[in-house]
């Protein structure tokens, strides 16, 4: 498994003197969108977001009309926070780390197209409110029980492959890409694949399966794990190459044993 | 603390199920049927005979195909309409299988809509007006007639092929979802096996198609009887089983 970051990269052989980006622009939450294309000159490494920054020094759109600069979200910088994430070309990642010359080889054209994410609410411009993701991770009760009146002394040994495979899960940064890129998700009407690999996270942790009911429960509801429809784009998209299919089906197979066949055991 | 399931959840499982257990059993006995088509019109006769006559036929035919059937596909427009497809900016493989389990799903909701009122009931203007349900003696010509018109035999192979797919992809969806078949290893491998069983059902079924035109319909014809010469028919000839 790799992520995008280790891939070796082609160099752009001839270049265009300058590049254009088309933006998607909104005022505010609510408010009507439209799009502004902007013209930078061309530079050697350039990535989405120093892109931007290009941009944000002259906001001026590419018919001379003055503009505000545009806005988005952005931390870390090497693909490890998530929160840059943006619908580039039509496809969602994070725009760290997607490099325009890799974006211009995969067109072939000289315009870059910059869009929100269309499945959370859009705050202005690049920038979306992703707490929605916040509130799925409680609802499967994303955490582990540790703190009580006394000490619980060493949790049990966990096995190699197990931890190996909580490791993949666990690098999950909550961008939304799986959610983005998800035929089924959208409208409130599917937890998405971030949370359910979540939950898978701890419910293989010894002390998480203690509650694995509550997790199961939290993902049983009209909006649960049923509507996956297993398009499985979350998984390709996944910049972090977390194994959330398999964790889908996992969760599918603890809520086909324990909680559909149940009731045998009573 | 006790495990609460939602009538979404329910609701999905069961339509996974009904797709499975009579919906997929059903087609298989129904192109099974068919392709005794391919050893001639009394064979074919004669086993829409022994589906007549079998005991509690039409509680079967309501609580084992007719209420499933209703429900599977109902519910099954009320997915796919909630479905956002996206292929043409992650054209993945199984992006392009979800859709076209969706697809599938729309036109076979037509498509075995026209077939039951075609054949079932003789419903269609210009087609039949005789139903094969309730006379077995004519059941041979009465879907050879039909079959004749070429935009007939080309719609009944369009909705075999569909549903072969369906079914087929339905076997791995169903895999998957019960979480009988979990890494990416074993999605494969069941995902082979469905194409290979999508593509035998698709075979078998065009060719059952292609029986109520010509004997033995595609295949070669020594993989078939010998057609009975009219003159010297059963009385004379050995039972066959």
């Amino acid at each position: 498994m790799t992520t995008n970051a280790h891939v070796e990269k082609k160099r752009l052989e001839n270049p265009p003197a300058t590049i254009k980006f088309k933006i998607q622009r909104r005022e505010k939450e609510g408010a009507a969108a439209h799009w502004e294309t902007f013209e930078i000159p061309y530079r050697r490494n350039l990535n989405v977001i120093s892109a931007l920054m290009d941009i944000r020094k002259n906001p001026v759109t590419i018919e001379g009309k003055a503009t505000t600069p545009p806005v988005w979200d952005m931390s870390c910088l090497e693909q490890v926070c998530g929160i840059c994430t943006m619908v580039i070309d039509g496809r969602v990642r994070q725009s760290c780390s997607a490099l325009v010359d890799d974006l211009l080889l995969a067109s072939g054209g000289d315009t870059v197209s910059l869009a929100p994410m269309s499945k959370f609410p859009n705050v202005r411009d690049l920038k979306v409110d992703r707490s929605k993701m916040f509130e799925h991770l409680k609802k499967v009760e994303a955490w582990i029980e540790l703190d009580g009146s006394y000490d619980l002394g060493p949790g049990p040994a966990i096995s190699n492959e197990t931890a190996q495979e909580r490791y993949a899960l666990s690098r999950c940064m909550t961008c939304g890409c799986c959610l983005e890129a998800c035929p089924q998700y959208g409208d409130d009407n599917y937890i998405g694949p971030q949370a359910i690999g979540q939950a898978r996270l701890f419910n293989m942790h010894p002390v998480g399966k203690t509650t694995i009911d509550n997790r199961l429960n939290g993902l049983l509801d009209d909006d649960g794990i049923g509507n996956c429809g297993n398009a499985q784009n979350c998984v390709q998209v996944c910049p972090m190459s977390v194994p959330l299919t398999k964790a889908i089906y996992e969760t599918n197979r603890d809520i086909t044993v324990n909680a559909l066949f149940g009731w045998l055991k009573k | 603390m006790a495990i609460k399931f939602s009538n979404t959840f329910l609701l999905r499982k069961l339509h996974q199920i009904t797709g499975i257990v009579p919906l997929g059993i059903f087609f298989f006995v129904h192109m099974f049927t068919n392709s005794k088509a391919m050893n001639g019109a009394a064979n074919f006769d004669k086993a829409v005979k022994e589906i007549h006559d079998i005991p509690y036929l039409l509680l079967i035919e309501i609580f084992g195909i007719f209420l499933p059937l209703l429900f599977h596909s109902v519910y099954g427009v009320l997915i796919s309409s909630e479905a956002k497809p996206n292929v043409l900016n992650y054209g993945y493989g199984r992006n392009w299988f979800y859709m076209l389990q969706r697809a599938t799903g729309i036109f076979l909701f037509l498509f075995i809509l026209f077939h039951l009122l075609n054949l079932r009931f003789g419903l269609i203007p210009g087609l039949t007006e005789v139903a094969v349900a309730g006379n077995a003696d004519k059941a041979f010509s009465i879907v050879a007639s039909d079959f004749q018109k070429t935009w007939v035999l080309i719609v009944y192979i369009l909705g075999v092929v569909a549903t072969a797919w369906h079914l087929a992809y339905g076997f791995f969806l169903f895999a998957v979802d019960w979480g009988i078949v979990i890494g990416e290893k074993a999605q494969k491998m069941t995902l082979a096996g469905c194409a290979a069983l999508a593509v035998l059902l698709s075979v078998v079924g065009i060719n059952a198609a292609f029986a109520f035109r010509s004997p033995c319909g595609l295949m070669p014809k020594a993989l078939c009887e010998a057609p009975a010469a009219p003159a010297k028919a059963a009385p004379a000839g050995p039972t066959k089983f």
